[in-house]
C-alpha cells in the first residue's frame, strides 16, 4: 500500500507514525514545503526567546519514511489517484492525507515587502528574525493574539522594546475574557511592552536600503521600528484543490474518521474542517495537539484500523514571565445568547477563573495561575457530558477529576 | 505486571503516599533528611479532599495513548514499554506547560525536583517508582498505605476483586424465593448454592 503525505508537520508526522505501527511493510512518501527536517512548530517562539537551541526542536520520523522536502502539491487528481508537485513531480498514491497546515494571513498596509517584515509560521522565519536582532532596537508587533504575543514576550525577552497593535479593544480578544486580556497585557506592560489599541498600520518606511525603519498607522502616528512581525491569524492551505473532488469549506471537510469527500484521501490539522465540541458547529481549530490527534485518527484509518475523531476544541496554554495562562473552548460566547458566566478571582494569589456554561454543560474555560488542572477542564467541556457537581465547585483552582469535586490544596 | 490500584473508597486522606513518595523521589531518599533539603522535594501522587472531607488519591494512570505524551511538543514525554509507564525526560522538558490542558486527571506539576533538574522547573509526574522497582522494591505509595486505597497488584487481580464486590451487592434476589417469575431450574440452583454457602460458613459443608 503507497501512503502519500502532503505536509510535514505534526499532523503528517503522527500519521506516518501511526501508519508505521499498523503497516512495518507499507510505503510512506511525505512531501513537506520546508527545507528544515520535521520539527516542533509551536517551539518556534522560544527559538525566538533564546530559551531552546533549534535541534531541540527537531522530531524524528519513523522508519522508512520517504521525506521529500522543499516541494508541494499543485494539483490532485482524485480519479487518477495521483497528486502533481511545484517540482514537476507527479506522484501516485493508494491513500492520500492532506496535512498542508496554513498560512498566515496578510495584511492591507502598504510595503510591506520591506526587508526585517516578517510572519511568524516556520523555523526559516525566525532564523532571520533572529539574524534581524543585533542591530534592532524596536520592534512592532502587528495582532493582539496568541502569535502576536509570543513574539512580543520573545523580542522583550531578547531585550528588544516591543510596541504592539490591536485592531480590537483588548489582546487574545479571540481567546480570552477582557479580564484575562488585561491581566495578560499588564503582566506585559510591567515588563516593557507598550500596547497600543484601535490601531492599526497604514503604511510601512523604508530606510533607503530595502530595510523597514518605521510604520505609519491608520491615525496618523508614525512609530520607529527595526524589526516588525504580523500575527493576524492564519488560514487553510487548500488553493491546490480546486477543480480535485475534495470538498472545501475554510478547510477541507472531513468526516469522524478523517475523510474527505474523496474516495480515499483524508485530511488532518490546521487544513482539516472537522466539528468544535464547544461551539456544536463545524470549525476550523487550527492548533498543534488537535492537529496531532487528528493524524493519528487520519493514519490508523488509513490503514484499515477503525479509529474515531469526535471533535475539537481551541485550546491554548501561554507562560510569559511568571504568568501562566490556559483556556480552552468557547470562552468569549456571544452575549444574550443562553450562555451563563461563572468567574472568580483573586488579585492576593494573581489568580483568576472563568466558566462559561450552555445548559448544564461546561463550554469554556479560563485559567490565569494555578492552571495544573487545566486538563481536567477540557476533558469535561470535550465529554459534552452535564457537570455532575455544584458548577461553583469548578472555580476553584483544583478539580477533583472522578468525583470532580475540589481539592484541598 | 503487577501495577499500583487505587481504591478511592479506602482512602482516609492520611497523605502519608505524598510524604513517601516525596521522600522516594529525594536527594536523601529518607523523610528525616528529605525535609531539609532544597529544592524540596514534590509528591508525585497527591490526595484531594472530597465535598465531605473524603481524601483521593489522585495519580497518574500511565494512560496508553497517553494524551500528555501527543500533546508535548520538545517529544520529551515517553512511555517506556518495559514498565508500562509514562515517563518524562527532563532533559528534553521546556515546561511549556502543554502537558497540563491535555492530562484529563490533573496529576502532573511544575517545579524544581531534586532528582531530575535541581536548577530549572520542568513538568514532574509519577515514574511508578522504577528506581525502587530497580532494587526489587514496591511503588513507595502503596508500600506506605495502610487502608489499601494504594496496592501494588496485578491487574487481573483487582479487577476480580471488584466484579465480586459487584456481585455480592447483586445478591439480594437470591432470598427473594420469588416463584413463578422465571424457569424453576434457576431458583432451584440458586438455593442449592445458598444452601451450601451456609453449610460452608457453619464448618459443616464443603469448603
Amino acid at each position: 500500500m503507497r501512503h502519500l503525505i502532503l505536509g510535514s508537520g505534526i499532523a503528517g508526522l503522527q500519521a506516518a507514525r501511526a501508519i508505521r505501527s499498523a503497516q512495518p511493510e507499507a510505503a510512506i512518501t511525505m512531501l513537506g514545503r520546508e527545507p528544515d527536517p520535521l520539527y516542533a512548530r509551536p517551539m518556534i517562539s522560544h527559538l525566538l526567546e533564546g530559551s531552546v537551541q533549534p535541534s531541540q526542536l527537531e522530531l524524528g520520523l519513523p522508519p522508512e519514511v520517504r521525506l521529500i522536502s522543499q516541494d508541494e502539491a499543485v494539483a490532485v487528481d482524485a480519479a487518477d489517484k495521483t497528486v502533481a508537485t511545484q517540482q514537476g513531480r507527479k506522484l501516485a498514491y493508494d491513500r492520500l492525507l492532506i496535512a498542508t497546515g496554513a498560512d498566515p494571513r496578510g495584511i492591507g498596509a502598504q510595503n510591506t515587502d520591506l526587508e526585517n517584515i516578517h510572519f511568524m509560521r516556520t523555523k526559516v522565519q525566525v532564523r532571520d528574525m533572529l539574524e534581524a536582532l543585533p542591530g534592532s532596537r524596536r520592534a512592532l508587533v502587528l495582532g493582539g493574539g496568541l502569535v502576536g504575543f509570543k513574539a512580543a514576550y520573545g523580542f522583550l525577552r531578547q531585550g528588544l522594546e516591543v510596541t504592539m497593535l490591536i485592531r480590537s479593544e483588548y489582546p487574545l480578544s479571540q481567546q480570552v475574557d477582557p479580564i484575562t486580556g488585561g491581566l495578560v497585557r499588564a503582566k506585559l506592560q510591567e515588563n516593557g511592552l507598550d500596547v497600543l489599541v484601535g490601531r492599526d498600520v497604514a503604511r510601512f518606511e523604508e530606510d533607503g536600503s530595502g530595510r523597514v525603519r518605521g510604520a505609519e498607522l491608520t491615525d496618523g502616528t508614525v512609530l520607529d521600528c527595526d524589526v516588525a512581525v504580523v500575527g493576524k491569524g492564519v488560514l487553510p492551505v487548500t488553493g491546490f484543490l480546486q477543480g480535485s473532488g475534495v470538498d472545501v469549506d475554510l478547510g477541507v471537510l472531513v468526516d469522524e474518521e478523517m475523510r474527505t469527500s474523496a474516495r480515499d484521501v483524508f485530511a488532518a490539522g490546521d487544513v482539516a474542517e472537522h466539528f468544535d465540541l464547544a461551539r456544536d458547529e463545524r470549525w476550523v481549530n487550527a492548533i498543534w495537539p488537535e492537529a496531532a490527534d487528528q493524524g493519528r485518527i487520519a493514519g490508523l484509518n488509513m490503514t484499515g484500523v477503525p479509529a474515531r475523531y469526535p471533535g475539537s476544541l481551541s485550546r491554548n496554554t501561554i507562560r510569559i514571565f511568571d504568568l501562566d495562562l490556559t483556556t480552552c473552548g468557547l470562552v468569549n460566547p456571544p452575549a444574550d445568547s443562553g450562555y451563563e458566566i461563572l468567574r472568580e478571582e483573586d488579585p492576593g494569589r494573581g489568580t483568576y477563573r472563568r466558566l462559561v456554561f450552555l445548559g448544564d454543560r461546561l463550554v469554556g474555560a479560563a485559567c490565569v495561575n494555578r492552571i495544573e488542572h487545566a486538563g481536567v477542564l477540557r476533558s469535561l467541556i470535550g465529554s459534552r457530558t452535564p457537570v455532575p457537581c455544584p458548577r461553583e465547585d469548578l472555580l476553584r483552582e483544583s478539580v477533583h477529576p472522578g468525583g470532580l469535586f475540589p481539592f484541598s490544596r | 505486571m503487577r501495577q499500583v490500584v487505587v481504591r478511592p473508597e479506602r482512602c482516609v486522606g492520611c497523605m502519608q503516599c505524598m510524604a513517601a513518595c516525596a521522600a522516594a523521589h529525594s536527594q536523601s531518599g529518607a523523610l528525616a533528611a528529605a525535609i531539609r533539603e532544597y529544592p524540596l522535594p514534590g509528591p508525585r501522587v497527591h490526595v484531594g479532599s472530597g465535598r465531605y472531607g473524603e481524601g483521593f488519591p489522585n495519580r497518574c494512570r500511565h494512560c496508553d495513548p497517553a494524551p500528555c505524551m501527543t500533546a508535548c511538543l520538545p517529544g520529551a514525554i515517553y512511555r517506556d514499554g518495559n514498565w508500562d509507564t509514562v515517563l518524562i525526560d527532563p532533559s528534553r522538558c521546556i515546561n511549556c506547560a502543554s502537558c497540563a490542558m491535555a492530562c484529563p486527571f490533573g496529576v502532573i506539576r511544575y517545579h524544581r525536583d531534586p532528582w531530575v533538574s535541581p536548577g530549572r522547573a520542568v513538568a514532574v509526574k509519577c515514574d511508578n517508582c522504577l528506581h525502587r522497582r530497580a532494587k526489587g522494591l514496591i511503588p513507595a505509595c502503596a508500600e506506605v498505605c495502610k487502608s489499601g486505597a494504594l496496592t501494588f497488584q496485578e491487574p487481573d487481580r483487582a479487577m476480580k476483586r471488584r466484579t465480586d464486590e459487584i456481585s455480592r451487592r447483586t445478591s439480594g434476589y437470591v432470598d427473594q424465593e420469588r416463584s413463578g417469575e422465571e424457569a424453576p431450574g434457576f431458583m432451584l440452583l440458586r438455593q442449592l448454592k445458598k444452601r451450601s454457602g451456609q453449610l460452608a460458613e457453619s464448618g459443616r459443608g464443603p469448603r
